[in-house]
Order: C-alpha cells, then sequence, then structure tokens
C-alpha cells in the first residue's frame, strides 16, 4: 500500500530511512536489555533443563569439530542405551553459536562458548524484529513494521523462550520462521526465483533449528492452496511455490535428524499434495488457453475428481503400507487435547505441552491481544495474496497456541505483526495531516507520522523526553476532518494503552520470565536481603567433582541433562524422552519398594540416585509432587507391579502424612526424600518432620536405608544424592524366625523309593494311653 | 649452569674439608616443632662451635621431614644466612661472618608430615594424627645437649614416644633434655593425636597475571584443592552436620583469602559459574575474602574454582623510558598454613614486549615461552610461564620482570579498530554504489 513515493525527495527519503534504522536500532538494544534480567540479577548461566543439553552439544562441537559432533554416540547418557545425538537433533542452534564463535576466535576474541550460548537468543531477537519488521512491511507498511518491530522485540509471549540464558531452538527458531515467511511472501509478490530460492535457504536454516518447521511447511501450501481457491492463481505463484518446495525439501532432507520424513511422513504430505495441485491448476491453465471451452470444463470435472481420488487413495495407502509414516504422538495432541492425556502419559506430564488457559493469552500478549483481531479485519478489508498468507497465519496460530502453551510462541509474531497493522491504521486516521496537502504524498506523511509516533512509544519506553509528541499533537490539530479534540484524546489513550503494555511487558518479563531456575533467589522477610538457593549446582559440582568419571546416576529425567551439563556424569533418563520403557524402568524403580528397586538398580548399574526434595524449604517443583507421574508412566509399562490407585488413601487422596497410602510411604521415592527428615525440627515450636511443600508432618519417620547410604544432601536439602551400595556393603535384612526356613526345592534325597523311611530296629511303638509292648 | 657446576665442585671440596676435620659441636639445641596444623614448622636454634677453636665458616645441615617445603636460617644478628642445597636432605649454611662459636635460627616447614591415623573416619569422628620424626636433631655434628617442645593442635594426646626426661602440659610436649647425642644418630619420635584442623592441599594452582599497560593488572588463579586428611568413611549425614557440633569438625567450611588491598572485580566461579557463598570484607591493607566451596569439604573430597581479580598496573610496575619492571608475588595466600602440590605461574606481557628476564626470589623451573592471543591481537602476546612445587606460605615473596615495551605500541590497538570501521564504511559505500545485476533496473520495485 504505502510504496516508496517516487514523488518525494531525497531528503525526505533520508529522514524516513534514518528513522527506520533509528527505531530498529531501539526496538534491537530494547529487546537485547529487557531480556538480560537474569544475568543482571544472577549470572551469564545457561538457564533450566533443556538449554544444558545444547549447551553441552555446543561445547563438543567447538572442541572436537562438527563431523565428531554430526558422529557424535553420547554415551552418558540413556545409560546403558546411549544416544546417537549427532542424528538426533537440529543442529542449527549449535552450528550457530559454534560459528559466531569460530568468527570471535579467528579475530582473536576469546569469548568463552558459554557466553555466546547465553546472549544468543538475545541477539537474535532483535534479528527476528528486523524480520517482523520486513514482513509486516511486505504485508501493510513500514509504519505498521515498525509497530511490529517493537511489539515483538518486548512483547513477553516471545521473551519467554528467548532470555538471556534461555539456550533453545526457539530463540533462532522464530527469527528463522519470520525471515522465512518475509522471503515467502516477496517471492509470491514479486514471481521471483530469487527470493523463493532465499525463502528455501531460510527455510532449510529453520529446518536445522527447530521441529516447529512443520508448521512452515504446512503453513506455506495452505497459502497457496487458499489462494487457488479463491482463483488468485498467478504464474508468480507457480513459481514461487515450485522452486521454494523443490529447494526446500532437498534442504531439509540434509538435516541428518529429518532424513527421509519429508517425504515419508504424513505431516509433510500437505506439501506434496499442494504441488501436484498447483501443477495441475497450471497445466489445466494452460490447456485452457489452447482447448476450447466446452472440452475444458469437461476435461476439468473429470481430471480434477480423478486425481484428487487418486492423491487421496495414494497417501491412505502408503500410509497404510507404512511407506509414509503415520502422526507421531506428539502431533495428535495438537489436534485432540485429551489424546496426550489417555494415551502417553509422558507427553501430558510436561506442563509445556498443557492447553493454554486464556488468561495466558492477556498475560504474554496484553494489549496486542486485542488490538490484533482489529489488524486480521484490516487484512481481510484490504485482501491481497500476501494478506490472505497473513490471514491464514493467525488462524493456524490461534488454533495452535490454544492446544499448547509452548506454541504460544508460533502465535506471537503474527499477534505482533496484526497488532501493528491495527495500531498503525488507526494512527493513519487520527495522526493524518492536513489534508490539503499534496495528494501523493499524503499516505507517506501518514506512514512517517506513525513511525515518528512509534518513535514516541519506544520514548515513553526508555524514559527519554519526548520532543516528537508535541509535534503529533500539533499535527493532529491541524486536521479538519474529526474534530482535533478527539484525535488528541484517541492519540492520548492509545499511547496510554502503549506505554501500560511497555510497562506490563517489563513487568511479566522480570517476574515471570527472567529465572534460571538453576538458582533460586529468596527474600528474607526479616531483614529483606537477598538469600541465593544454589543447592542444585552444589549438588551437581559435588557430583563431578567428588564421584568416579562413569559413575552412573539415576534421578528421574528432568534433571538429566542438568547431570549430564553441570555434573558430567552418565545418567539413566534425561529431558530427550525418547526412550518411553527406560523412563518406566526408572518410575517403577523410584515407586518400588527399597528391595525391589535395588533389583531394578542393580541391573541398570546405578551408583547413585538422585532426588530432589523441597519440604525443607517448601519448594514446589520437587519429585514427591512429581512423583504421581513417575507411578502412572510406570504403570504404563509395568502395569502388573505398579498400580497408581495404590498410592491413593481410600478416599483419593494423595498424600504424605501418616494417612497416607501404605505403598507411597514405603517406596524408594518417599524414603529418599524423607530420610532423616523425621528428626529434623524446622521450628522450635513445630513438630519434627514437617514437610513445608506438602504442609503435613510425614506419615513414615522412623526408617533406614539398607540398599542405600545417604552420600551427600545439599545445604537446603533441596537436592539429595544417595549411594547404592555394592552388594557386600550391607547386611541384609534379618528375616523373621518363621521365614527362616531353607527351601526345599534344593534338598536332593538321598533315599529311595525303599529307603523312604528310617526305622530303629526294637524301638518301642509308643500309643497313647497305652502301655508299652516288650 | 657452569655457575652451578662452579658451587658443585666448591662444595664437595667443602664436604671434604669437614668431613676430614668434623671438630664442629653443637653446644646446644633447642627445637620446636609447631604441629598444630597440616604442617611441620620447625624451629631449630643451634649454638655451635668448634672443639679447635677454628673460625665456622660453614655449617652442614641435615632435614629430616621427607617433604621439606622451605628453609631459611638467621645469625644471631638476625640477618639472613646463605643456604645451598646439596640433595634433598641436607643443606649448608654459609655464614656471613665466620667466627668460632656461631648461633643461629633455623626455620623449616615442611609439608605430609603428618598423616591421618587411622586414615579414614565417620562423619562424627575426630581426627587423629600422627607426626613421625626425631627425637633428636638428626645432625652431622655431635650435640652437647638439645631440648625440643612440641606443640600441638590439643591436649588430645593419644601416645607418644616417652625418652626421659619428658613432660606433658595441656597441648605442648617438652622433651629432653639429652646430653651428649653422637653425631647421626637417630632416634624415632611418634606423636599420635587429635588434629581437627582440616588438612587441605591445593593440588594444582595455576596462576595468570595479565599486564596490561592501560593500567590494569588482571589476576586469576585456578585452584583445585583436595582435603587430604582423614577419609570419610560411610555416609554423609546432612542432618548430623547441620545438628550436631562435633560432627564434621575437621571438615573445611570455609577458609579466609588475602588479597591485595587495591583488588577490585573480584569474582569466584567454577565451571559451573559463580559460586554464591562467599563474603567480602576490605581492610585497611588487604580485602579478606571468605570464601565457602560450594559443599564443605571432608576427607577425601575434592572440589575446584577460580579466583580472579583486579589490581592497578601502578602499585606493582615501574618504569623508566622503554624499561619497565614488573615486581608481584609469585604465589598468595590462599589460606592459613596452605600447602600447594605444584603451581604454575604465567605472565602474560603486552604485545610486543622484548628483553624479557625473569629473576625469581627462589629457584623455579622454567616453561618454554609461548604466544597468546587475545582481543585485537596480531602477533601475540608473549607468556612468561614456570612451575614450582611444593608450596607453603612462606613462599609469599615477590618476584621481577624486567622488559622493554615502546610506548607507541598502546595505540596500535585503538588504531587497529578504528582503521577496520573504517574500511567497512568504504567498503560498503563503494559496495552500495556498484550495481552487480544482470538485467536493467525496468522492474525494480
Amino acid at each position: 500500500m504505502n510504496r516508496t513515493p517516487k514523488m518525494l525527495n531525497s531528503k525526505v527519503a533520508g529522514y524516513s530511512s534514518l528513522i527506520t534504522f533509528a527505531i530498529l536500532l531501539i526496538a534491537w538494544l530494547a529487546g537485547f536489555s529487557s531480556r538480560l534480567f537474569a544475568v543482571i540479577r544472577f549470572e551469564s548461566i545457561i538457564h533450566e533443563f533443556d538449554p544444558w543439553f545444547n549447551y553441552r552439544a555446543t561445547a563438543y562441537m567447538v572442541e572436537h569439530g562438527w563431523y565428531k559432533f554430526l558422529n557424535w554416540f553420547d554415551e552418558r547418557a540413556w545409560y546403558p542405551l546411549g544416544r546417537i545425538v549427532g542424528g538426533t537433533v537440529y543442529p542449527g542452534l549449535m552450528i550457530t553459536s559454534g560459528g559466531i564463535h569460530w568468527l570471535l576466535h579467528v579475530l582473536n576474541i576469546p569469548v568463552h562458548i558459554r557466553d555466546i550460548c547465553v546472549f544468543l537468543a538475545p541477539v537474535f531477537s532483535g534479528l527476528t524484529s528486523i524480520s517482523t519488521y520486513l514482513l509486516t512491511k511486505e504485508l501493510w507498511s513500514s509504519g505498521a513494521g515498525l509497530f511490529a518491530a517493537s511489539f515483538i522485540a518486548i512483547v513477553p509471549g516471545y521473551i519467554s523462550r528467548s532470555v538471556a540464558g534461555s539456550y533453545d531452538n526457539e530463540g533462532i527458531a522464530i527469527f528463522a520462521l519470520q525471515f522465512t515467511y518475509f522471503l515467502w511472501v516477496r517471492s509470491v509478490k514479486t514471481g521471483s526465483v530469487f527470493w523463493s530460492a532465499g525463502a528455501a535457504l531460510s527455510y532449510f536454516y529453520m529446518v536445522s533449528a527447530w521441529g516447529g518447521y512443520v508448521f512452515i511447511i504446512n503453513l506455506i501450501p495452505l497459502h497457496v492452496f487458499v489462494l487457488l481457491i479463491m482463483g488468485r492463481y498467478s504464474p508468480r505463484l507457480l513459481t514461487s511455490y515450485s522452486t521454494f518446495y523443490i529447494l526446500g525439501l532437498l534442504f531439509s532432507m540434509q538435516i541428518p535428524f529429518v532424513g527421509f520424513q519429508p517425504i515419508r511422513t504424513s505431516e509433510h504430505m500437505a506439501a506434496l499434495g499442494v504441488f501436484v495441485l498447483l501443477m495441475a491448476v497450471a497445466t489445466l491453465r494452460h490447456l485452457q488457453s489452447v482447448l476450447s471451452r466446452h472440452e475444458f470444463r469437461k476435461l476439468f470435472i473429470v481430471g480434477g475428481l480423478l486425481v484428487g481420488v487418486g492423491v487421496f487413495v495414494a497417501v491412505v495407502v502408503l500410509t497404510m503400507l507404512g511407506v509414509v509414516a503415520p502422526w507421531s504422538g506428539r502431533f495428535y495432541s495438537l489436534w485432540d487435547t485429551g489424546y496426550a492425556k489417555i494415551h502417553i502419559p509422558i507427553i501430558a506430564s510436561v506442563s509445556e505441552h498443557q492447553p493454554t488457559t486464556w488468561f495466558s493469552f492477556f498475560f504474554d500478549l496484553h494489549i496486542l491481544v486485542c488490538a490484533f483481531p482489529v489488524g486480521v479485519w484490516y487484512c481481510i478489508k484490504h485482501i491481497n495474496d500476501e494478506r490472505v498468507f497473513v490471514v491464514l497465519y493467525a488462524i493456524s496460530a490461534v488454533y495452535f497456541a490454544g492446544v499448547m502453551v509452548r506454541l504460544m510462541l508460533t502465535l506471537t509474531p503474527v499477534v505482533c505483526m496484526l497488532a501493528g497493522v491495527a495500531f498503525s491504521g488507526l494512527l493513519e486516521v487520527f495522526l493524518q495531516e492536513d489534508s490539503s496537502k499534496r495528494v501523493g504524498t499524503a499516505i507517506h506523511t501518514a506512514t512517517e507520522v506513525d513511525e515518528t509516533d512509534d518513535s514516541i512509544e519506544k520514548k515513553t519506553l526508555y524514559d527519554k523526553a519526548g520532543k516528537l509528541k508535541h509535534r503529533t499533537k500539533h499535527d493532529a490539530q491541524q486536521d479538519t476532518g474529526i474534530s482535533s479534540n478527539l484525535k488528541s484524546i484517541v492519540i492520548l489513550a492509545v499511547l496510554m494503552l502503549l506505554m501500560m503494555f511497555a510497562v506490563h511487558c517489563t513487568w511479566v518479563t522480570s517476574n515471570a520470565y527472567s529465572s534460571p531456575s538453576i538458582v533460586l533467589a529468596f527474600h528474607n522477610s526479616q531483614d529483606g536481603s537477598r538469600n541465593i538457593l544454589d543447592d542444585f549446582r552444589e549438588a551437581y559440582y559435588w557430583l563431578s567433582q567428588n564421584t568416579a568419571d562413569d559413575a552412573r546416576v539415576m534421578s528421574w529425567w528432568d534433571y538429566g541433562y542438568q547431570i549430564a551439563g553441570m555434573a558430567n556424569r552418565t545418567t539413566l533418563v534425561d529431558n530427550n524422552t525418547w526412550n518411553n520403557s527406560h523412563i518406566a524402568l526408572v518410575g517403577k524403580a523410584m515407586s518400588s519398594t527399597e528391595e525391589k528397586s535395588y533389583e531394578i538398580m542393580t541391573s541398570l548399574d546405578v551408583d547413585y540416585v538422585l532426588v530432589i526434595f523441597g519440604g525443607v524449604i517448601g519448594y514446589s517443583g520437587d519429585d514427591i509432587n512429581k512423583f504421581l507421574w513417575m507411578v502412572r508412566i510406570a504403570e504404563g509399562e509395568h502395569p502388573k507391579d505398579i498400580k497408581e490407585s495404590d498410592y491413593f488413601t481410600d478416599r483419593g487422596e494423595f498424600r504424605v502424612d501418616a494417612e497416607g497410602a501404605p505403598a507411597l510411604l514405603n517406596c524408594l521415592m518417599y524414603k529418599l526424600s524423607y530420610y532423616r527428615f523425621g528428626e529434623l525440627k524446622l521450628d522450635y515450636r513445630g513438630p519434627s518432620g514437617y514437610d513445608r511443600t506438602r504442609n503435613a508432618v510425614i506419615g513414615n519417620k522412623d526408617f533406614d536405608l539398607t540398599y542405600l547410604e545417604e552420600a551427600y544432601t545439599t545445604e537446603h536439602w533441596l537436592v539429595r544424592i544417595y549411594r547404592v551400595k555394592k552388594p557386600h556393603e550391607f547386611n541384609r535384612p534379618s528375616l523373621k524366625a518363621k521365614e527362616r526356613t531353607i527351601p526345599p526345592a534344593n534338598l536332593i534325597s538321598r533315599k529311595n523309593s525303599k529307603r523312604r523311611k528310617g526305622y530303629i530296629r526294637n524301638r518301642p511303638v509308643v500309643v497313647k494311653g497305652k502301655r508299652t509292648l516288650k | 649452569m657452569s655457575k652451578n657446576i662452579a658451587i658443585f665442585l666448591a662444595l664437595s671440596a667443602l664436604l671434604g674439608f669437614f668431613n676430614a676435620n668434623a671438630e664442629i659441636v653443637n653446644t646446644n639445641v633447642e627445637r620446636t616443632l609447631d604441629l598444630t596444623s597440616q604442617l611441620v614448622k620447625t624451629t631449630t636454634r643451634i649454638s655451635a662451635e668448634d672443639a679447635a677453636g677454628k673460625a665456622i665458616a660453614e655449617y652442614v645441615f641435615f632435614v629430616a621431614e621427607p617433604s621439606l617445603a622451605y628453609i631459611a636460617v638467621k645469625d644471631s644478628a638476625d640477618k639472613n644466612v646463605q643456604v645451598r642445597k646439596n640433595d634433598e636432605q641436607s643443606f649448608t649454611f654459609t655464614f656471613p661472618k665466620a667466627s668460632a662459636k656461631q648461633t643461629f635460627v633455623v626455620e623449616t616447614v615442611s609439608s605430609k608430615g603428618i598423616l591421618p591415623h587411622p586414615e579414614e573416619i565417620r562423619q562424627n569422628d575426630k581426627q587423629f594424627v600422627r607426626y613421625i620424626g626425631n627425637l633428636h636433631l638428626y645432625s652431622k655434628y655431635k650435640t652437647n645437649a638439645q631440648k625440643a617442645t612440641v606443640k600441638l593442635s590439643s591436649s588430645n594426646i593419644l601416645s607418644h614416644t616417652q625418652v626421659k626426661p619428658y613432660s606433658v602440659s595441656a597441648n605442648k610436649i617438652t622433651l629432653g633434655s639429652y646430653e651428649n647425642v653422637e653425631a647421626l644418630s637417630q632416634e624415632p619420635l611418634v606423636i599420635h593425636y587429635e588434629n581437627s584442623s582440616p588438612f587441605v592441599t591445593v593440588n594444582t594452582l595455576e596462576r595468570t597475571l595479565e599486564i596490561s599497560h592501560w593500567g590494569n593488572i588482571a589476576v586469576q588463579e585456578a585452584i583445585q584443592m583436595t582435603h587430604t586428611g582423614a577419609k570419610l568413611k560411610g555416609s554423609f549425614s546432612r542432618y548430623d552436620f547441620q545438628k550436631e557440633g562435633r560432627s564434621g569438625q575437621s571438615a573445611l567450611k570455609s577458609y579466609k583469602t588475602y588479597l591485595p588491598a587495591s583488588a577490585s572485580g573480584v569474582y569466584y566461579r567454577d565451571t559451573n559459574g559463580n559460586i554464591s557463598t562467599s563474603n567480602m570484607n576490605s581492610g585497611r591493607d588487604f580485602i579478606e575474602l571468605e570464601l565457602r566451596p560450594r559443599f564443605p569439604l571432608f576427607g577425601g573430597w575434592k572440589t575446584q574454582y577460580t579466583l580472579g581479580y583486579n589490581v592497578p598496573s601502578y602499585e606493582y610496575m615501574f618504569s623508566d623510558g622503554n624499561k619497565y619492571q614488573l615486581k608481584m608475588h609469585l604465589i598468595d595466600h590462599i589460606y592459613d598454613n596452605m600447602a600447594i602440590d605444584e603451581a604454575t605461574i604465567k605472565i602474560i606481557l603486552p604485545e610486543g614486549c622484548s628483553d624479557i628476564k625473569l629473576s625469581p626470589p627462589y629457584s623455579v623451573s622454567r616453561l618454554p615461552n609461548e604466544l597468546v592471543h587475545t582481543y585485537l591481537d596480531t602477533t601475540g602476546r608473549p607468556v612468561i610461564s614456570f612451575t614450582k612445587s611444593n608450596l607453603v606460605e612462606s613462599h609469599i615473596s615477590d618476584f621481577t620482570l624486567y622488559y622493554s615495551f615502546s610506548k607507541i605500541s598502546l595505540l596500535q590497538e585503538p588504531l587497529l579498530v578504528s582503521g577496520f570501521i573504517y574500511i567497512i564504511f568504504v567498503i560498503t559505500i563503494v559496495f552500495l554504489r556498484l550495481d552487480f545485476s544482470i538485467t536493467s533496473h525496468s522492474h525494480k520495485d
């Protein structure tokens, strides 16, 4: 809509690009710095769970080189199975930070790889906002683009996955996603092979970075499909899609983890189908120009039906034959939110796979979620090829975001774009300059005012004196169409909203998304000082220093990556969760009695067991609170041995106090969590063994461990590590007197059938009440 | 090298001489053995005279402890006496003034002389250690009278060698005096007593000093330490550790490190990041840093960490034109009564330094020079490195490094940066004015 006006002189164009450049730069800086809360409050450290694996893999790649990394068989994970890392990761993240590391070291800048990993996501957020600007500019106007860029720089929905230290695929994938879409829209617009090849390359980067590339490879075909239905076929579309699809397909198959999936799994079939369809339409179009109208209509109906049915049947048959793999479980849970809960507890147990609450839409997007439908409406009202795309993007992303909290991330960019469109449209109306000016520049000035207004928004963000504010008011007063009072009221209201948005974003980022989660901080209520709970690192460092290098540590899978990353020890299960039965085995060991789990642990060569226990400090994310998932997952694989109902009281409650179910009070997890906790008095007045997390006095206080011994417990008891004793180290538990029998099965009687009974010759036969006979 | 050979020749000549005329007699020897920590610190006051009335210029002294770290001798006027090492156990002192009667004080510090016995204890047990040494001064010469005072860390003495006369008072054992002990006579002294001080050894210390002529010296110490006392047997119980005072007495919970008073930007971290359990108190003459390892260090447990800080260079660097002189501690205080097995010191000088000469306070083994490339380096910075094993607190003393550096080189890095940015701008300007397309621009939007 707002093409660069050719009529304007170069001076205005220069200012305009200067403002654009400045705003994008400020957006980059704002996005970067608002992601630094965690670094400033704590330190430059990798957060949470998955980032630790990514960091470890990156460090491995930097140390050993790319080819070693591709062939890396990690024997420290999934003991005794191991994990082929090179073939089971999206290497884009590691390549990106490894590449940056290499470049910096070539320039003799000795930055530690950890710092690159920590700051990668904040740096990429700037790139994301630039590509969002470009995409929105293609869709609407550069003013809307600047709005969108500023929004996405600070919107919590995206920050949640890209704070400093959150070194995860999403951090770079959103940039790749937006940039691919930008190139795609560009290529649809121009029909140029150059842009669509660029889109394919960017898609390649996306495939290498994140499993969410499936979203692209379904959305773009959907776009093409809808355009076809709408009768918006053009040779430009043919060029761009066929180039993009073929190149993208070939590129994506170069990633070892993806391999042949793009031609074999159902997720990718839509793209192929649309490609075939597009070819068919193109052929028909060509035939249309050759054949007569009647002939063509006949051919179209018959041929169309045949092809449609043929493709459908082929897909079904191929799926049934197993050539095309059926949908994966995580994918099913996209369509049926109840699917995972019933069939795959391990997916359902992850909090980020839960359906989104409406509250979190507002929490993550704030005012944008209200402005976003306006943007959609604007786009639908002024529909064209590329706006069809953004509308589809919006609709599908809204759906997915509703299914899974995690996919809020894919919704955020499109919400920012469309909210940008909405705000830009609003200000276009209310900030319009005097209409008596040159018609040709009117649109442009609106854009320009947009931009200046956008910079005001930025200014309010950063407490700089807003000099331009007066100018905009002044501009508004000049208008004759709408009363100037109304205009200034609306503008002020909008500015207030944007300011509140900025405040909200900063608040959410600071409070909700900036905790590294391996270091906890709390404020002392008495003297107001800030205390740091560093128990996780304490325990992991203890493991790394004071256990044998090949020691195997059993813990619940949540802590697998952290143990591997920080303690550098072998784990049995980790956050990769590729082998459900192995996880179930660990779950079974945790939920069985000590004796039974000892058998499992010896069969798995476990040396140490690590449990997280929050009862002393009231940390709610500990293993006892996760325990039901362990039971459930174990029950899924070992329904004979583990039953979830055993762990509930008769009234169906999960309690750890004296009324708790006996199976719970005697299982390994309970014992390891509460070992010697029954003696501990947290308060002078309170009872001993009072669990602060579950607000109960524990039910089983006095017990000893036979097969394990406490190896280390951290300062606040948050992490407890136990050593599994070797068979010769413990005294076998004493048997009760009546059980002390030698099993007769091993006894082989020397007596044959003849000498079954021993007898003594001349032995008197005693019969009660009778005299013995001599 | 040739100097050493000369000394050696002179030494053997002298030895021969003294062997032939072994007429020195120790008239009185007073020994003080300080066994309160993990180190064996001895102070031996020797009064020697020559039976024939000749002037004593040199004196041969034997050290009984197997792992001697430090030796220093002072004469009666409190002047340093030159010490020459013959081999691991024997030293020759050369007095500044030869006279018939010499009184001097020998101080030695040796590590690994006290060993835990039993070697493994439970968490709540006390740590008992055993010292095995010599009852008499192991001397090349006859001793007329000698006396030894042993200071222990506690009055809880399980056993000790009982050669009369001796007396025990609280944590002190006085042995002797013993009269007329023949030369080279050896009689063992064994003391088995409670010593709850943590026996912590620094296995490796890697100290890096990075000199910048912009006014800063960055010091970094990478330390790997082990608790070498009695090993922890059985399980560790956090409950006992928190609730019972007698639990884990010999464990290392925290210790103090002293840094120079001008130190700033102190960091204390390990491979997992910052170790959040430390306190810093600034004193007038030094900064006291209270370090707590991530976990209490029990017997046999290990930990490692990195401690770093910056000091302003004007306190340590002196210049005369292009000639510079750097004077810094070779090692610095880590904890009281420390014992370092192996220290590697690296000094990174600015790019373009030449004529580098090192003068250490005691003999060290030099490692080959290297080049290191950091920020904005082109040719690389020269690195001087050397190692020294078995160090104790008494080794904290200054080395001096002489080198020359032209001040013009300081400008190299700013020029490099501005040149680089300039080139980027030029390239951008040229690039934007070139046209690489193969078609005409009629359809450009």
